[in-house]
């Protein structure tokens, strides 16, 4: 891994009131580079989310202030428990059921609701670091809203100059410079009432999110300058907070670092080898993947080298012809066919001439000399039938036969 | 072996061998400091995969349920479509083509070096000729120096909506006489 060799440098940005000739540069915290997961992200803000839930229940009597018992059957009502007593319009009316006026709700809430979440450390520290990754990628800080259109670089450094700010005015001049004014215009701009009866409950206004100022030093006087800006927000680099850093479970908040935080970042979260200073025995989570640039993988040497041409042409399954039908696809199933129908055909030819022949023949009126042979053997015949029937058992098979000769 | 041409993305490998990628092609390597947009960035597919589900620009219109024509309303985008090929935030190159101030068209192209430094990324341009001039300016920069020759058909369509979108403003919406007869 490359990375580990060579950092990439962040500019410091600076303001007016710095020395001329500070504007250095840092080099990018490993932080930046983690894995950023969308979806740990999601899971854990919804889950800490729950953490700041007061307990909201109805109360344990409500419904049951009554001494109300059914009437049984037998009275033309229905067998609800009825209220007791009389001289009052509550007397005889249903109580208990939830289907009841007055009556309890089903399934009364109750305070002992499991209302607050435990999530796993590494995972809490997993979705901050992926978080604090997001916010340094533009897209990533766009694709949530803000507008950073006019931000030099991101993520984006100031000189400690503006932890020393202590004016509100000030600090307004200060976002101007760094070109984080848009953004915090945008959520002045969206202050709206809310709709719905969240305004009625003490939840009246919303607004959009603006940046978020990271300062290294504690008690640095920029808190108090910039806490009155709408849509501005201020942490200490060493209790960031995922709800502040992916608001609404979306990553990719804009970040205003100042130079001592993002000095710091290195010795909070470590790096992909050092074990963290702060934070005893964590180390950054890996990628799955490490470069995570496909397009670039598959168009590299190492793989285009080994890898099979594109087939352009598509191989379609060709039509089905039938054998039965079609001679040329039966020949190439069985090449014999062509000879056996070739002999069937003149076999065919043969008998259809040897049966013209045969009727021809008789047809045709015999001649003289066919007649009187015919004739002569006819009589010959007759004559060796005589002769042969000339014998002397003879006479047994005139008995037999009943005739007489 | 047949010259196999470098396209986006035709084949797919069965494993992805990271450790035995060599770093990116990167001469300034040798030195022990880079600047922040030379080293390799969150490449372009993961930003799309976190940002496709949904992001600030994100517009689904027509239809309910999962039937929606998805529209993205990022100035990066040419046809305002909320796909990879289009969008303006998970590409390195983009083009934009919007009007500018008095009648002009603003043509942008994103810096593939400054990545990390929104205000100085684009490449602007203010074009206030006729439209066949600027078609060309916007064809030479968009496809042919090999920019994003597969934007080309697109910005075209975009530059010559936008112009009209500019004589309409100059001339007025037309107005409708319903008194005459």
């Amino acid at each position: 891994m490359s990375a580990a060799a060579a950092r990439p440098l962040v500019t410091v940005q600076s303001l007016e009131s710095d020395m001329a000739t500070d504007a250095n540069s840092v080099p990018l915290p490993d932080v930046m580079k983690a894995a950023i997961r969308p979806d740990i992200v999601t899971f854990v803000h919804g889950q800490i989310s729950k953490n700041a839930r007061q307990p909201y229940a109805v109360s344990k009597r409500a419904g049951h202030q009554t001494s109300a018992e059914s009437w049984g059957t037998g009275r033309a009502v229905s067998r609800i428990p009825r209220v007791a007593g009389g001289g009052t319009h509550r007397a005889g009316q249903g109580a208990f059921g939830n289907m009841c006026r007055g009556g309890r709700m089903f399934a009364p809430t109750k305070i002992w609701r499991r209302w607050h979440r435990q999530v796993n450390v590494t995972q809490k520290r997993h979705a901050v670091v992926s978080a604090i990754a997001a916010s340094a990628v533009p897209s990533l800080v766009l694709a949530r809203g803000h507008k950073i259109e006019e931000v030099p670089e991101l993520p984006l450094v100031v000189s400690d100059a503006a932890e020393a700010v202590e004016k509100t005015s000030a600090a307004l001049k200060v976002l101007k410079q760094i070109g984080a004014h848009p953004d915090a215009e945008k959520a002045k701009d969206s202050q709206a009432i809310r709709a719905g009866k969240g305004k009625a409950r003490n939840r009246r206004y919303v607004s959009r999110k603006g940046p978020l100022v990271v300062y290294g030093n504690e008690g640095a006087k920029l808190v108090k300058a910039f806490r009155n800006i709408p849509g501005v927000e201020i942490a200490h680099v060493s209790r960031l907070n995922l709800l502040k850093l992916a608001p609404g479970g979306h990553i990719g908040r804009f970040i205003i670092w100042t130079k001592s935080a993002f000095q710091q970042l290195d010795a909070i979260y470590g790096t992909f080898d050092k074990l963290s200073e702060k934070k005893n025995g964590y180390v950054l989570p890996r990628a799955k993947m490490v470069n995570a640039d496909l397009a670039r993988i598959i168009n590299s040497d190492e793989v285009q080298s080994v890898v099979a041409p594109i087939k352009k042409e598509v191989k379609r399954a060709p039509l089905k012809k039938n054998p039965l039908k079609n001679l040329g696809v039966m020949l190439k199933l069985n090449p014999y066919a062509k000879a056996a129908k070739r002999m069937a055909l003149l076999a065919e030819a043969q008998r259809v001439k040897a049966k013209q022949d045969k009727l021809d023949k008789k047809r045709k009126p015999i001649t003289k000399e066919e007649a009187s042979a015919i004739n002569s053997a006819s009589k010959s015949w007759y004559k060796t039938m005589i002769s042969d029937s000339d014998y002397t058992e003879f006479e047994n098979f005139t008995k037999w036969l009943g005739a007489s000769q | 072996m047949p010259p196999i041409p470098k396209s986006h993305i035709w084949y797919f490998t069965r494993s992805y061998p990271s450790l035995f990628l060599k770093p990116p092609h990167c001469e300034i390597l040798d030195s022990p400091f880079l600047s922040i947009s030379e080293m390799a960035t969150v490449p372009g597919q993961l930003i799309w995969e976190i940002v496709k589900k949904n992001n600030s620009f994100l517009v689904k219109e027509f239809g309910n349920g999962t039937a929606s024509v998805k529209f993205s309303k990022e100035p990066n985008n040419l046809y305002n479509l909320h796909s990879y090929k289009h969008s303006g935030l998970a590409n390195k190159k983009t083009v934009t083509i919007q009007p500018g101030k008095d009648q002009s068209v603003l043509l942008a192209t994103t810096k593939t070096k400054k990545q990390n430094k929104p205000s100085t990324l684009l490449n602007k341009s203010l074009m206030k000729k006729e439209f066949n001039r600027m078609a060309k300016a916007v064809v030479n920069q968009v496809a042919d120096n090999h920019y994003r020759p597969d934007l080309k058909k697109a910005a075209l369509a975009r530059l010559s909506v936008v112009n009209r979108s500019l004589k309409v403003s100059k001339s007025g919406a037309k107005k409708k006489n319903r008194q005459r007869l």
